[in-house]
C-alpha cells in the first residue's frame, strides 16, 4: 500500500486567547489524504482552516488533537522538510537581500553545496522570469516579483512534496499561467503538490483531487474526476439544422440555443451519436462536440453555499 | 555549516538595522568626548605627578569603558531580542523553518549572529580602551584575552536572557524583564543597602538565583595596576567565567525549551 505524502487524521486544533478566555476552533476532526504524485487542491472559504491546516502539516504549530504525517514523518521532522518545497501565503523576506543572496541563503539551509548553488539559481530566476532583476534588492521588487521568488524558493532543492498557499496571489494573468503551468510540469514530473487556492478555474485545470473545508471541517474530498462526474450530456454545435430533428431534439428532451457562431444543441449522452450522424447525413456539418459536467465552480458553490467565509 | 549560515545572516540584519546603527553611533560619540580630557591629562602630566596622574587615567578610561560596555550589555540584549521576534514579527521564520532546520539550530544560529556581532563590538572596545590609553599616555595592564573574554562572557548572559524573553513574550516585554534583572542583580549584591529584616532572605536568595554580571566586568581589569592584575589567578578567572557561561547556557537551553513548543505565527 502507498504511504501518502500527507495524511490528517482526526485533527483538531482550537486557538485560544488566554486572558480573554475565547477558544475558536480553526479544524474540527479533519481527515483527509493525498497521494504521492497527485496534485491536491485545498479549497474554502476564508476562515475556514486551509492556512491552518497547513501551518499544521509544516510544523509551524502543533494539533491540540488527532495524528498528521508529511512523506512519512510527524510535522516539523527535518527527514520530511528536506523534501517538502513550501510557499507561505504571503512569503516574507529580508528586504536588503538580493534574489541571488536570498536563494542562496535557502539552498545553504537546505544542506545545499556552493558550487551547485552557482549554476541552479539562475536557472530557477530564469524560470520564473526574474532574470534580470537578480540583483535588485528584494525590498524593491513589486508584489508579484515577490511571489515569482517565493516559487523559486519552494523549487529551490527539487522538492517531492510542494505545499502552495495561494500561489497565484498577486499574480498578473501571465503569472498564473505560467505557476498552473509549473504545476502541470511538476506533476509530470511526478512530484505531489498541495494547493491552496480561491481560483476555481485554474485549479480545476491542473488538480487530480480536490478537499474542500468550511468551518474546520472537511466536507468534500475526493479525486476530481469522481467529485464533478462523467459527463450525461453533450454539446453539440452545428452550421445549420434540418427541421425533422429540431423537432426530434426538442421532443426528447433536448435544448436548441442560436446564434451568430451557429445552432448549439445539448442532448443526452445516448443521442450524441444519433444527432450527429443525423446533421452529416442532411449535408451540414458539426462544428464541436463537447461533454458536459459539473465545474468546480458548480460543486464548491454547492458544497459551501453561499456563506463566504472571515474576510 | 546550517547554523554559520543562519549565524552569518542575523549578523548581516544587524547591520541594516538603524536601531543598532544609532547605539554605536552614541557609542563613538562618548568615545570622541572623552579624547579631550585625556589629551589634556597627557599634555599636563610631568616626572613628579607622572604615579598619580597615570591612576587618574587608568580610572578616566575604566569609568568610560564600563558605559560603552554596559551599553554593550544593552545592546547585546536589545540585538538578542530583535533576532528572535524581527522574524516572528515579519513571518520571515517560516521560509526559514521550512527548510530542514530545527528549532534549536534556528534559535542557536540567531544567539551565535548576536555573539558574533557582540565580538566586533569588544573588538572596537578593546581598540578604542587602547586607544585612549596611549593618549593619556598610560599603559594598560590588564592581558588583551581578560578585555576580551570577560565582557564576551557578560554579553552572552544578556543575549541568551533576552533570547529566552523574546521567546516567550513581547520584544518590549522582554527589553523591560532585562531591565528589571539587571537592576535586581546590583541590588542584591553583598553590602549594598540591607533591606527590611524580614524580607532579607529574599535578597539573598534572588542574589543566588539572578547571574550576577558584577563579577565579569572587565572595567575593574583597566584601572589596575600591575601588580593587582596578576593577584587574579587563572582559576579565579576560570571560576568567574565559568559562571557566566553556565548562566549563559542554562538560559539558552530554557530559550530553546520554550521555542521548540511556541507557535511560529507571527505576533500581533
Amino acid at each position: 500500500m502507498t504511504t501518502p505524502a500527507i495524511e490528517f487524521r482526526q485533527v483538531t486544533k482550537v486557538y485560544r486567547k488566554r486572558l480573554r478566555g475565547v477558544e475558536i476552533p480553526a479544524l474540527t476532526n479533519a481527515t483527509f489524504s493525498v497521494l504521492p504524485g497527485e496534485v491536491c487542491a485545498f479549497l474554502g472559504p476564508n476562515g475556514a482552516g486551509k492556512t491552518t491546516s497547513i501551518n499544521l502539516l509544516m510544523g509551524f504549530f502543533y494539533a491540540d488533537f488527532g495524528e498528521i504525517r508529511v512523506l512519512g514523518y510527524e510535522p516539523g521532522d527535518v527527514r520530511a522538510k528536506a523534501h517538502i518545497g513550501f510557499l507561505p501565503e504571503n512569503f516574507a523576506f529580508y528586504k536588503y537581500l538580493t534574489a541571488k543572496r536570498l536563494l542562496r541563503f535557502h539552498h545553504a539551509l537546505s544542506g545545499g553545496r556552493k558550487e551547485e548553488a552557482a549554476t541552479l539559481i539562475p536557472e530557477l530566476l530564469a524560470r520564473v522570469k526574474l532574470t534580470g532583476y537578480e540583483e535588485l534588492k528584494i525590498g524593491k521588487y513589486s508584489r508579484g516579483m515577490v511571489q515569482r521568488l517565493g516559487v523559486a524558493q519552494a523549487l529551490l532543492h527539487d522538492p517531492q512534496l510542494l505545499v502552495l498557499d495561494e500561489p497565484t496571489s498577486g499574480l498578473d494573468p501571465t503569472g498564473r499561467k505560467d505557476v498552473r503551468d509549473l504545476m502541470s510540469a511538476l506533476r509530470d514530473a511526478g512530484k505531489t503538490v498541495f494547493l491552496s487556492s480561491h481560483l476555481l478555474s485554474e485549479v480545476e485545470q491542473v488538480c487530480d483531487r480536490v478537499i474542500i473545508i468550511s468551518k474546520g471541517r472537511v466536507i468534500q474530498s475526493g479525486r476530481m474526476d469522481d467529485l464533478l462526474g462523467v459527463a450525461d450530456r453533450v454539446e453539440i454545435r452545428v452550421t445549420s439544422l434540418p427541421e425533422e430533428l429540431e423537432q426530434r431534439v426538442v421532443a426528447t428532451g433536448g435544448t436548441i440555443a442560436r446564434n451568430e457562431h451557429g445552432i448549439t444543441l445539448v442532448v443526452g449522452v445516448a443521442q450524441k451519436r444519433e444527432v450527429a450522424e443525423a446533421v452529416w447525413a442532411s449535408g451540414h456539418d458539426v462544428v464541436h462536440i463537447l461533454p458536459l459536467r459539473s465545474s468546480l465552480e458548480d460543486l464548491y458553490m454547492k458544497t459551501v453555499g453561499t456563506e463566504g467565509g472571515v474576510a | 555549516m546550517k547554523l554559520a549560515t543562519l549565524a552569518l545572516s542575523t549578523l548581516e540584519s544587524f547591520l541594516q538595522n538603524r536601531m543598532i546603527v544609532l547605539i554605536l553611533v552614541l557609542a563613538a560619540c562618548v568615545v570622541l568626548l572623552m579624547m579631550f580630557p585625556l589629551l589634556n591629562a597627557s599634555y599636563h602630566t610631568t616626572a613628579e605627578n607622572q604615579q598619580s596622574m597615570a591612576s587618574v587615567v587608568l580610572e578616566v578610561i575604566s569609568n568610560v569603558m564600563s558605559f560603552v560596555s554596559g551599553l554593550g550589555s544593552l545592546l547585546a540584549a536589545w540585538a538578542a531580542v530583535d533576532a528572535v521576534s524581527s522574524e516572528l514579527k515579519s513571518g520571515t521564520v517560516l521560509a526559514v523553518m521550512a527548510r530542514p532546520v530545527k528549532r534549536w539550530q534556528f534559535l542557536l544560529g540567531k544567539f551565535l549572529g548576536v555573539m558574533l556581532f557582540m565580538a566586533c563590538y569588544v573588538g572596537m572596545l578593546i581598540s578604542v580602551s587602547y586607544l585612549l590609553a596611549w593618549l593619556g599616555g598610560v599603559k594598560i595592564q590588564a592581558a588583551p584575552w581578560v578585555l576580551l573574554v570577560y565582557p564576551l562572557v557578560r554579553y552572552s548572559i544578556y543575549a541568551a536572557l533576552a533570547t529566552l524573553c523574546a521567546t516567550a513574550v513581547h520584544p518590549v516585554v522582554s527589553m523591560g524583564a532585562i531591565f528589571v534583572v539587571s537592576i535586581l542583580t546590583d541590588v542584591v549584591m553583598p553590602g549594598t543597602v540591607a533591606w527590611y529584616h524580614k524580607v532579607a532572605w529574599l535578597k539573598t536568595a534572588i542574589y543566588y538565583v539572578l547571574p550576577s554580571t558584577n563579577l565579569l566586568t572587565e572595567g575593574r581589569f583597566l584601572s589596575l595596576r600591575q601588580a593587582a592584575v596578576k593577584q587574579t589567578t587563572l582559576l579565579e578567572h576560570a571560576i568567574s567565567l565559568g559562571y557566566g557561561l553556565d548562566c549563559a547556557l542554562i538560559f539558552l537551553l530554557l530559550a530553546m525549551w520554550a521555542f521548540h513548543y511556541r507557535s511560529l505565527l507571527r505576533q500581533d
